[in-house]
């Protein structure tokens, strides 16, 4: 028998279709020297936020944490790890914050096991201070690789559409929400955002031209340009797994099908047929299938197809409107929108039909569902707080959140591979 | 001198040839003249008759043309017009056929179209804020192409109208309610070039 060694325990199986959150101690940071402490409060406050965004922690950050421990800052002493579970804690997170004379950040933090009184990791990131969020993702990432098994996505960025002005524009933010950058001011009507898979730029629609043509920009706002305008629909574009085609939706025959194009827009071709509306593709994550939406049975209902056009299968059945699918980065299940009781709700299916699971339910119009890099979590829009925004949550409908502090009118998110 | 004084003389006689010439002669003269003397009423009233048309034709004309609003958005290329003369069709709920109590007004806007045969238009089709807005542009497409079909049906050239798809995104009424909703799942025309 092998027993694995201590630090590859995985203590939460966050594929598992329910799971308790661990309990996590979030002590007060300590400030180190003459850094300024709402720096160090920074830290802690980015980081309670990670992990509670995670999904995977019950957060007892220091203001649910009783007196003296409460005012208790810094990395505590293992032998009195043990004061630390009175108030229910599992894990125990504390670190300290340095701002050095050359203004480079140095975060050092400590991961304990308080249930069994040993220390899990210990580590120390330095950085330019202006990195100071990035830093932090990077710890919150190290938890969770080590009590999961698998690296979080906090140093993902989402891109989305956002209103400004009354219109509608493009914007990326860090998957938390923070760092929010609008990259056009065009003031026109912008939509549907993709990724390229290398996470460089992003696709989008937009009405310039008074016609919905594709464009092109580079994550940073640069290099815009027109990447399609065929006649009509240029829309919902998806960029193929390597990157080297797009299938998107194109109305050059008086309705909307499902077309593929080369990544530089040349060579149409159209894959599907028949009289139907068709709608949002998305691509397996093998490039082999796509799926999309059709209303060729009467109703918007998610279809299946080989990448070519070929073998096209019905997905869903149950309820009389689901569109907008996308397809999990494990390849297992297809997200989307589906009408339940007159409200729009975010769903999931095996992609052989079985186990629709419901994730969203009496709160507001749910719309646009799309999967994290590691496929643990799902994106999608809410107007369950009023207008739109983006909230994110477990593929398995835990811990729904709003991203976005933003002031509404945030809609389609994207969301990018995992950055380095 | 010799040669004057014959002059004179042949038109005298001329004239009174005329005056006390053939009675036969003279009537059959008389009968265009008769003709002639009633000819200016009749055509005095056509000519009113065609004037009024004429000033009628060139107040639609100008009722056409006076009905015009010149529609610049930003961020979308180009000036676009409306026309009050060209009235939206409406959809039903996730429908992109013409509704029978709207093909008159198609009919009427395509007896518009062919009297002014220069002016080329664009339909828009739009829905309501409900579903996906990806559905949505896919439903709009259709929409536009639904009212585009009717009106070529109808004898409007293809080359003059074009079609394009909003979806959900420039709804008429921002309401949440079904009001709104039926306002929003329209046909809108546009003059591109009048």
């Amino acid at each position: 028998m092998v027993i694995p060694p201590a630090e590859a325990r995985v203590y939460l199986d966050i594929n598992a279709p329910t799971f308790v959150q661990i309990p996590i101690v979030l002590p007060k940071w300590k400030t180190v020297d003459k850094t300024p402490p709402t720096l160090t409060a920074k830290v802690y406050d980015i980081l309670a936020n990670d992990l509670t965004l995670a999904g995977f922690f019950k957060v007892i950050d220091h203001s649910r944490i009783p007196s003296p421990l409460k005012e208790r800052e810094g990395i505590p002493n293992p032998a009195s790890l043990r004061e630390w579970t009175s108030n229910g804690g599992e894990i125990l997170l504390a670190g300290e914050a340095l701002l050095n004379s050359n203004s480079n950040l140095i975060l050092k933090f400590h991961l304990f096991d308080l249930v069994e009184q040993k220390h899990l990791i210990g580590k120390q990131y330095e950085g330019p201070s202006q990195l100071l969020r990035k830093m932090v993702h990077r710890i919150a990432d190290e938890v969770i690789l080590q009590l999961t098994g698998e690296k979080g996505v906090h140093n993902t960025k989402m891109a989305f559409v956002s209103v400004q002005g009354g219109r509608k524009e493009i914007s990326i933010s860090d998957f938390d929400g923070a760092e929010m950058k609008q990259i056009t001011q065009n003031q026109s009507i912008n939509l549907s955002p993709a990724w390229s898979p290398d996470g460089k730029k992003i696709v989008f629609t937009s009405y310039l031209r008074r016609n919905p043509d594709l464009y092109l920009i580079d994550a940073d706002g640069q290099n815009f340009r027109r990447l399609t305008s065929y006649p009509g629909l240029n829309a919902a574009a998806a960029w193929s797994p390597d990157g080297k085609k797009m299938a998107l939706m194109m109305g050059m025959e008086g309705k909307s099908d499902i077309y593929l194009i080369d990544a530089n827009g040349n060579n149409p071709k159209k894959l599907t047929t028949g009289h139907g509306n068709e709608a949002s593709p998305t691509w397996s994550p093998d490039g082999k299938q796509i799926a999309f939406v059709s209303d060729r049975s009467g109703s918007p209902q998610v279809y299946i197809m080989g990448a070519e056009g070929s073998n096209i299968r019905r997905l869903t059945y149950e309820g009389g409107y689901n569109s907008k699918p996308s397809w999990s980065p494990k390849g297992d299940r297809i997200a989307f929108c589906g009408r339940v009781e007159n409200r729009y709700d975010i769903l999931t299916i095996g992609v052989d039909g079985s186990g629709l699971q419901r994730l969203t339910s009496n709160s507001g119009s749910n719309e646009s569902p799309c999967w994290s890099p590691e496929g643990r979590y799902i994106a999608f829009s809410s107007s369950r707080l009023g207008g739109s925004k983006i909230f994110i949550m477990n593929a398995n409908g835990f811990n729904q959140r709003p991203l976005t502090s933003a002031k509404g009118g945030e809609s389609s998110p994207a969301w990018s591979k995992q950055f380095e | 001198m010799g040669k004057k004084g014959l002059v004179v003389l042949v038109l005298i006689l001329c004239v009174g040839l005329l005056l006390t010439g053939c009675p036969k002669k003279t009537v059959m003269k008389e009968e265009p003249s008769m003709k002639k003397a009633e000819e200016p009423v009749a055509e005095r009233e056509k000519a009113a008759k065609l004037a009024a048309e004429e000033e009628a034709k060139k107040a639609k004309e100008k009722e056409f043309e006076k009905s015009l609003v010149a529609k610049k958005e930003p961020g979308i290329a180009g000036e676009v017009f409306e026309s009050r003369l060209l009235k939206d069709v409406h959809f039903n709920f996730d429908k992109y056929d013409i509704r029978p109590e709207d093909a008159q007004i198609l009919k009427d806007n395509a007896a518009l179209l062919l009297k002014y045969p220069q002016v080329k238009i664009q339909v828009e089709g739009h829905c309501d804020e409900r579903g996906t807005n990806e559905y949505n542009l896919a439903l709009g497409e259709r929409r536009a192409n639904a009212a585009k079909k009717y009106l070529l049906s109808l004898g409007i050239s293809t080359d003059r109208i074009s079609s394009i798809s909003y979806g959900e995104e420039k709804p008429l009424d921002t309401g949440h309610n079904e009001e709104a909703w039926s306002k929003n799942r329209r046909g809108h025309f546009v003059i591109l070039s009048k």
